[in-house]
């Protein structure tokens, strides 16, 4: 089944000789916890098949539906379906592939980070123009008095 | 089929309602250029077929996959496929989606090979 490649990280995580945060498995694939997570929630999502990249699929190949769809569940039972999240694929050095056993991210969290610090930034800089129009208006104030 | 949204962009470009810098395009999918690229070569590949989000995709369609290999295609065309480049899909407003008809958009920061036409038409 997993046609394995001997010095591939991925191909022993799947055969178990190598620990991971496993959160799925089915016949095809396999999905883990990212060891240097990019974000709060961040799984790989791999074929048990040794398959390079992206562009080693074949047209009959229905792989990546299958790692969509596990997408899907994982992205449900964690409870970012509806709320978020990213899923995709880096293919050969020049789009960011580290591992080259075909994988799929699934990446949620960061934004919603983002939006609070936006929202405390925002909250930060109206509440200095308010403090400084108070103090411009008692200045005003004073002087006409 | 899903029938056409009136209201959708994707929609009305699959249609040739609205122009687009169209690449590529098979009876399953259309990709074209995004109006505002993130990337040297910034390609969205578009279903014909409306559906609202990766999670909407019904179990049984291969629709992703045909997705990934006209990305792999497109990356050939442009001369990126073995320099690399990255399949994304954004799901929901949390996730980036910003239009709510499944695309994938194809993006590589390498430099395209501009100089080829990759035989596409361009709609007007």
């Amino acid at each position: 089944m997993t046609d394995s490649a001997n010095d591939c990280v991925f191909c022993k995580i799947i055969e178990g000789k190598l620990p991971a945060q496993i959160v799925y498995e089915d016949d095809l694939t396999m999905a883990f916890r990212d060891s240097n997570p990019a974000s709060p929630i961040h799984i790989l999502i791999v074929p048990k098949r040794h398959i390079p990249t992206l562009n080693d699929l074949t047209e009959e190949d229905a792989l990546l539906c299958r790692l969509g769809q596990v997408a899907q569940k994982i992205a449900g039972d964690l409870g970012v379906a509806e709320s978020g999240y990213r899923f995709f694929i880096n293919v050969n050095r020049g789009g960011g592939q580290r591992v080259f056993h075909l994988h799929a991210h699934l990446v949620a969290g960061n934004d919603l980070g983002t939006f609070f610090i936006k929202v405390a930034v925002g909250v930060a800089v109206l509440w200095r123009k308010l403090v400084s129009l108070v103090k411009r208006g008692d200045r005003r104030g004073g002087n006409t008095s | 089929m899903a029938p056409m949204q009136d209201d959708c962009v994707f929609c009305r470009i699959v249609n040739g309602k609205s122009p687009a810098d169209i690449v590529y395009e098979d009876d399953r999918v259309v990709a074209f250029r995004d109006a505002n690229p993130a990337a040297p070569l910034h390609i969205l590949v578009v279903p014909r077929e409306h559906i609202a989000t990766l999670n909407d995709v019904p179990e049984g369609s291969d629709i992703i996959s045909h997705c990934g290999q006209t990305a792999a295609k497109i990356a050939e065309m442009f001369g990126v496929a073995e320099s690399g480049y990255r399949f994304l899909i954004n799901v929901n407003h949390g996730g980036g989606q910003v239009i709510f008809h499944l695309h994938v958009h194809v993006v590589s920061r390498s430099n395209p090979d501009m100089g080829r036409n990759p035989g596409g038409r361009t709609s007007k």
